[in-house]
């Protein structure tokens, strides 16, 4: 899934918290891919997923109560 | 508002120098560039300021590059935005990358696997670009159709890098007919591209 876009990237307060809820993503069929922070959003050598914005009420309701989400940015 | 530079005529690296200026100003930037090594310049500063880059080829050799910078005042700071003056970049020195496991570092499996994702993931902005990569060892499973990162190296097979995938390697983790990329490759073709590198990278 790298065609395509825009994209929306969701930050995460850590790297687990980021892979938790990729696992989370994946098991309800929610396409989304973890890439480096870009550099435009953080200097860190951070990772966050990359989404299809119009999954973003399927994402915050799986997410709801499982993972804190930080921040959510267009790509 | 849209700041116009007009770059024509001057030489490299002038026309990225003054295109940086202009986004540190100016949200939406229209260059106007009369050569293809002033577009890869900016293309790259593109990049590294997480700008989104428009490029229209007009008659004449003129290039029309629009840049709109999102969000806030460019975080990239400094003066290594990679330029290349010179056109002989690269060509008979090319750069190969050998991933030698599928997973970036040692110490930690789960966070090897994270890192490994996201530096082929950096790689497809990567400039200059791979000429070749080479998957040996367990970094054959990378190519693998299941693999996380199927999708980015497939990408970079796309953009014209050749991936070679080891054979030996290939038969041994039983991943015949598992493949989403690369080209199945002997250890002649491997040690050939590894010493006739002029840079080899293996992270």
């Amino acid at each position: 899934m790298n065609g395509g876009g825009p994209w929306e990237v969701v930050l995460f307060q850590s790297v687990h918290h980021a892979l938790r809820a990729e696992k989370l993503l994946k098991a309800a069929d929610i396409p989304c891919k973890l890439i480096p922070v870009p550099r435009h959003l953080s200097s860190d050598c951070g990772v966050c997923l990359r989404l299809d914005p119009s999954f973003r009420s399927r994402i915050e309701k799986v997410l709801t109560g499982q993972v804190e989400i930080g921040a959510i940015h267009p790509l | 508002m849209e700041k116009i530079v007009d770059t024509r005529g001057l030489a490299c690296p002038e026309p990225v120098i003054l295109t940086k200026k202009a986004l540190e100003e100016a949200k939406e930037v229209l260059v106007i560039a009369d050569n293809d090594e002033a577009v890869e310049n900016i293309r790259r500063l593109a990049n590294k300021m997480g700008c989104a880059i428009a490029v229209a080829r007009e008659e004449g050799g003129v290039f029309r590059i629009r840049l709109t910078r999102s969000g806030e005042a460019p975080t990239y700071e400094g003066t290594d935005i990679g330029i290349v003056c010179g056109t002989a970049k690269d060509r008979g020195a090319p750069l190969v990358i050998v991933l030698s496991s599928d997973r970036l570092g040692r110490g930690n499996d789960e966070l090897g696997e994270v890192l490994m994702r996201s530096f082929v993931h950096t790689l497809l902005t990567l400039e200059p670009r791979p000429a070749k990569i080479i998957l040996y060892n367990t970094g054959v499973r990378l190519a693998s159709r299941e693999s996380a990162l199927i999708d980015d190296l497939k990408q970079l097979e796309a953009a014209g890098v050749e991936l070679f995938v080891c054979g030996t390697c290939v038969n041994y983790f039983e991943l015949k007919g598992k493949l989403g990329a690369g080209i199945v490759s002997n250890m002649y073709d491997i040690a050939a591209a590894m010493t006739g590198a002029g840079k080899l990278v293996i992270p």
